[in-house]
C-alpha cells in the first residue's frame, strides 16, 4: 500500500531503520539495497502456511507482504453444490481451532433465512460448547505465542488443557476436532447425563490451575515482558480502519464484542464482561486473552447452573429448502467477528455462501504494523493477530 | 487517539442513519428491518454513500463485501457495522459480464483485502484500488475467476495454461 | 576426543529427559532401559543420513565449519583438571588457552552461515558473530577477579587455591563475577535465552539450517560439548573444581566424583533455564551484554582489587 520511499521513511521514523538507507545520496553511492527475504510457506513456527515477503534493512523490516492461498480449498464453491445441512461439516474445517463457532455462524445464517425458532436448550448447549471452544482456542494461542518467543514449555501445558477439553468434546459430540455438532435447527444430540458434572469439575480445576501453572509462569517473566511490551503497538484508529476485530481490537481499547453488541443465541441470558486493555501491543493482547478465558469460565458456570430442559433440535422438516432470499449470521469467534452470508434461490443447495473470516481480515494488520519492527518481532505480532490458516485461506 | 463509538437508543439511531442516507443521496430503495438499515443504490453512487456512512454518520466498520454472480449481473453487498447494534446493508447491482466499480479503499481501508478477494474470485475490477492482485489463486498464468457460475467444478479439468 | 564425543551423546539424552519432565511428559523412554540408549539410536540415524549441501554453497567452507566448531570445544577439555593429579595437559596459561579457543568457535559459526549461502544462514551467522564476540568481553572480564585471587592463569593452581571446604570456593568472594560468567557462558554457547543465531522460530536453524546428517551431528555435538565445557569451567573457576565441600569427604584421587557431580548440577541448571524462558531479541541481548554485564564486571574488579590491596596491607 505504501510506496517504496514512504515505507523506508516510515521505518526510519520509528528509529529502527538505519540512517544510511534512508539517505538517498548514501544509498546510491554505496549501492545499498534492502534484502528481499521469504519467510516461506514451509516454516516450523508460522501459524499455518503463509508466505511473508519481507524486505529487510539489516534486522529491520521495511516491507511485509503476506501471500496466502496455500491452503485454499474453495469452500465457498463447494458449498454451492451441497445441500444446506451438508455444508456444516465444511464450516468445521474453516477455522479449525474454533470449529463450534464456525458451525454456529453458518447455522445462524440459515436459520435467519428460515426464520426458525431454536429451542432454548439447544441455544444454551450451543453457548456452552462455544465457550468451551473459546477456552480451547485461547489457551493454545498463548502457548503458540510463547513457542514463537522461544519458550518451549507453556505450549505443552496449554495442550494439556486442550486435550482435556477435547476429551469432553469427544464425550458430547463423538469427535475430538471436527465436531459437526451444531446443526441447522439446534444441536445434533443432547448432552450425556454425566457431562454437566464433568464440565463443572473440569472448570473448577481449571480456575485454580490457570493462575498457578500458566499465568504465573509467563506474566512475570522479564524476558517475556521485554519481548512483548511495545511490540506491535496500534492506535485505536489504526485498528478500526484496518477492520480488525476480536481480542486484537479490544486490546487497543475499543470495546466491541458481538456477544454483547449484536447478541445471538443464549448470550442475552448470561452476564459477562467485555475485556479491553489500553496499550494495543502484544502484551496487551496476551492480557486480554487471559482475562477472556476467565470470563468464559464464568459464562460456562452460568449456563451449567441454568440449563433449561426441553428438546435440542427444532422441527424444520425433512428438507431444508428456504425461500429465495438471504440470511446473515454473525458470531464472536476467538479471533474476532465471523460472519456468514447465505444467498438462496429456492432450491436445495445454497446459491452463494460467503464467509467473512476474522483471520483473513486481521491479517491486514501485518502489512501495516510490521514495517519498522525487527525481524524477531514478526512472530509476537502474529501472536497478537493469532490467525489460523484454515481461516484466512478458507 | 481514541475512537468514539455511537451512543443512544437503537431505534433512534436507526432512524437517524436512514434519514442521513435519504437526505443526501438518491437511493433506489431503503428501509429499516429489525436492526438493519437496508439500502439499494446504483454503482455510481456507492462510494458517496459509504463516505457519508463513515464521515457523517460515524459508522466505522466495514464487515464484508459479498459478490453474488447472478449470471448477467453482479450483486454486491456491503455490510457496515456501527459497533453498537446497528447494521447497514448497502446493495448494488452491476450489469454485464465485465464488472467495474470504484474502490472504497480510501473510505474504509479494510476494504483493501475484501476487494482483492472479490477480484480474485469474480473478476470484479475496482477502480482506484492501490494494489489489486489475487489473494488465493496463482498470480500469473491463471486467467479464471473461480467463483463465477461459468467456472464449473470438474474433476476432469486440465489447466493447460498453467505452468 | 573419546570423552568429549561420549559426553556430547550423554548430554543429548540428559537434555531430552530434563525437557520431558519439565514439560510434564516422559522424555525418550523406548530405547534401552528408561531411554538411556537413545543417543546410540540417534547416532545410528545420523550416520545413515545423506549429507545434503546446497548447490551454490561454498563447499570447502561449508564442510570445514563443523570441524572448526568442534575442535576448539574438544581441545579445551584437555586443560580441565578432573582430580588432584588428573589433567591431560597442565598448561600454566590454561585460562588464556580457553579464551582463545572460544574465539575460534565464533569463527566456526560465521563459516557455517556464510558457506551455506542462504539468507537464513547469513542472518544466523551475523547474529551469531555479533553475539559471540560481544559476550566474550564480559566472559574475559569476569575471569580477572579469579586470576587476581589465585595469582596464576593455570587451572590446576586455581583449583588448588580453593581448597579447605565449601567456604573457600571462589563463588563467595566473586559472586557477581560468577553470575556474569554464567550468563556470558550461556551466550557463548548460544543456548536459550540467547539462542537467536539458531532461532528456531524465526530463521529455522539460523546458521545450521543447511546442514544434515553427520555434519549437523558434528555441530550439535560441538554445541553440547561446549555447554559441558562451560559448565566445567564454571565449576573449576568458581565452585572449587574437584575440591570436596567438606574436608572429611575428601576422596583423594577419586575426587573426580565431586567434579562430575558439580558439573552435572550446573549442566542441569543450564537445561532448566533452556526449557523455562523465552529468548531475548538481538538488541536486548546486546543491551544486556554491553550495558549491564560489562559495568558489573568492571565495578567488581575494582572492588576486588581494592579489597586485596587493603587486606594485604594489614
Amino acid at each position: 500500500m505504501l510506496s517504496e520511499e514512504r515505507r523506508v521513511e516510515s521505518a526510519a521514523l520509528s528509529g529502527r531503520a538505519s540512517g544510511r538507507l534512508t539517505n538517498p545520496d548514501v544509498r546510491d553511492e554505496f549501492g545499498l539495497e534492502t534484502l528481499d527475504m521469504n519467510m516461506g510457506p514451509q516454516h516450523p513456527a508460522m501459524h499455518g502456511l503463509l508466505r511473508l515477503i519481507l524486505e529487510l534493512d539489516g534486522e529491520t523490516v521495511v516491507r511485509c507482504d503476506p501471500v496466502m492461498g496455500y491452503l485454499h480449498r474453495c469452500q465457498e464453491k463447494i458449498a454451492e453444490n451441497r445441500m444446506y445441512p451438508a455444508v456444516v461439516p465444511l464450516t468445521d474445517r474453516l477455522d479449525y481451532f474454533a470449529n463450534m463457532h464456525m458451525e454456529h455462524g453458518y447455522c445462524l445464517a440459515v436459520e435467519d433465512m428460515l426464520d426458525a425458532e431454536i429451542p432454548p436448550r439447544a441455544d444454551a448447549i450451543r453457548v456452552l460448547m462455544s465457550e468451551l471452544m473459546r477456552l480451547a482456542s485461547h489457551i493454545p494461542s498463548i502457548g503458540f505465542l510463547m513457542l514463537e518467543l522461544g519458550a518451549f514449555t507453556p505450549i505443552l501445558y496449554s495442550f494439556r488443557e486442550r486435550e482435556r477439553i477435547q476429551t469432553i468434546f469427544e464425550a458430547v459430540t463423538g469427535a475430538r476436532m471436527m465436531f459437526h455438532y451444531i446443526r441447522i435447527g439446534g444441536v445434533k444430540a443432547d448432552l450425556p447425563e454425566d457431562i454437566p458434572q464433568r464440565i463443572w469439575e473440569y472448570i473448577e480445576g481449571l480456575e485454580s490451575r490457570f493462575q498457578e501453572d500458566f499465568v504465573n509462569l509467563i506474566s512475570g517473566n522479564e524476558i517475556f515482558i521485554a519481548r512483548t511490551r511495545g511490540v506491535g503497538k496500534m492506535t485505536q484508529e489504526q485498528a478500526v480502519e484496518m477492520g480488525v476485530t476480536g481480542p486484537a481490537l479490544r486490546c487497543t481499547g475499543v470495546d466491541f464484542d458481538i456477544r454483547r453488541d449484536y447478541p445471538y443465541s443464549w448470550y442475552p441470558n448470561v452476564e459477562f464482561d467485555v475485556i479491553t486493555d489500553t496499550e494495543g501491543d502484544v502484551a496487551a493482547s496476551y492480557r486480554v486473552r487471559i482475562a477472556e478465558c476467565l470470563q468464559s469460565i464464568r459464562i460456562i458456570k452460568q449456563v451449567l447452573e441454568n440449563l433449561p430442559e426441553g428438546e435440542v433440535m427444532a422441527d424444520l422438516g425433512r428438507r431444508i429448502r428456504p425461500a429465495e432470499g438471504e440470511g446473515f449470521g454473525r458470531v464472536e469467534s476467538p479471533r474476532g467477528e465471523y460472519a456468514v452470508h447465505v444467498v438462496s434461490d429456492g432450491s436445495d443447495t445454497p446459491y452463494r455462501v460467503h464467509y467473512r473470516d476474522p483471520s483473513f481480515c486481521n491479517m491486514q494488520l501485518l502489512q501495516e504494523i510490521v514495517p519498522g519492527h525487527y525481524l524477531p518481532d514478526i512472530m509476537p505480532i502474529m501472536g497478537l493477530v493469532d490467525p489460523v490458516s484454515g481461516g484466512w485461506d478458507k | 487517539m481514541a475512537v468514539t463509538l455511537p451512543e443512544g437508543d437503537l431505534n433512534s439511531r436507526l432512524e437517524r442513519y436512514l434519514d442521513g442516507f435519504r437526505n443526501r443521496h438518491g437511493l433506489d430503495d431503503s428501509g429499516v428491518e429489525g436492526n438493519v438499515v437496508r439500502l439499494v443504490v446504483t454503482p455510481g453512487v456507492l462510494p458517496a454513500v459509504l463516505a457519508t456512512a463513515r464521515e457523517r454518520l460515524g459508522i466505522l466498520h466495514l464487515a464484508f463485501i459479498t459478490v453474488v454472480d447472478r449470471e448477467g449481473s453482479f450483486e454486491l453487498t456491503y455490510e457496515l457495522l456501527d459497533f453498537r447494534g446497528v447494521r447497514v446493508r448497502v446493495k448494488t447491482t452491476i450489469e454485464g459480464e465485465e464488472p467495474v466499480i470504484d474502490s472504497v479503499t480510501k473510505i474504509y481501508p479494510t476494504a483493501n483485502w475484501h476487494e482483492r478477494e472479490a477480484y480474485d474470485m469474480f473478476g470484479v475490477a475496482f477502480k482506484g484500488h492501490p494494489d489489486l492482485r489475487r489473494t488465493y489463486m496463482w498470480q500469473d498464468h491463471f486467467d479464471h475467476h473461480p467463483l463465477l457460475k461459468s467456472f464449473d467444478i470438474s474433476t476432469k479439468r486440465t489447466f493447460e495454461n498453467l505452468r | 576426543m573419546f570423552l568429549v564425543l561420549n559426553l556430547a551423546a550423554v548430554f543429548t539424552i540428559a537434555e531430552r529427559k530434563v525437557a520431558g519432565y519439565i514439560q510434564l511428559r516422559y522424555g525418550p523412554n523406548r530405547v534401552g532401559p528408561r531411554g538411556l540408549l537413545q543417543p546410540a539410536a540417534d547416532v545410528f540415524k545420523l550416520f545413515s543420513k545423506e549429507n545434503v549441501s546446497p548447490t551454490r554453497s561454498d563447499i570447502w567452507i561449508f564442510l570445514a565449519a563443523p570441524i572448526a566448531m568442534f575442535i576448539p570445544a574438544a581441545l579445551v577439555w584437555m586443560v580441565v583438571p578432573f582430580a588432584p593429579n588428573a589433567v591431560v595437559a597442565d598448561l600454566n596459561i590454561a585460562l588464556l588457552f580457553f579464551i582463545s579457543m572460544t574465539s575460534i568457535g565464533a569463527l566456526g559459526v560465521i563459516m557455517a552461515g556464510y558457506g551455506s549461502r542462504s539468507t537464513f544462514s547469513l542472518l544466523g551467522a551475523l547474529r551469531g558473530a555479533a553475539q559471540m564476540i560481544s559476550y566474550e568481553v564480559p566472559l574475559i572480564l569476569s575471569l580477572l577477579g579469579v586470576i587476581m585471587l589465585s595469582g596464576s592463569l593455570s587451572l590446576v593452581s586455581i583449583v588448588d587455591a580453593q581448597g579447605g571446604g565449601f567456604w573457600h570456593w571462589n563463588l563467595w568472594l566473586q559472586l557477581p563475577m560468577f553470575i556474569v560468567f554464567y550468563i556470558a557462558g550461556l551466550a557463548e554457547v548460544k543456548r536459550v535465552p540467547f539462542d537467536l543465531p539458531e532461532g528456531e522460530s524465526e530463521i529455522v536453524g539460523g546458521f545450521m539450517v543447511e546442514y544434515s546428517g553427520m555434519t549437523w551431528a558434528l555441530i550439535q555435538a560441538s554445541e553440547f560439548a561446549s555447554m559441558g565445557l562451560m559448565a566445567a569451567m564454571n565449576v573449576t573457576l568458581f565452585l572449587g573444581g574437584w575440591q570436596p565441600p567438606i574436608d572429611a569427604l575428601d576422596f583423594g584421587n577419586f575426587n573426580w566424583i565431586w567434579f562430575g557431580l558439580k558439573t552435572a548440577l550446573i549442566t542441569f541448571t543450564f537445561q532448566w533455564i533452556r526449557w523455562s524462558v523465552p529468548r531475548l531479541r538481538m538488541d536486548q541481548l546486546m543491551d544486556l551484554g554491553w550495558k549491564i554485564l560489562v559495568p558489573v564486571c568492571l565495578v567488581w574488579l575494582f572492588v576486588t582489587a581494592g579489597a586485596m590491596l587493603v587486606l594485604q596491607g594489614f
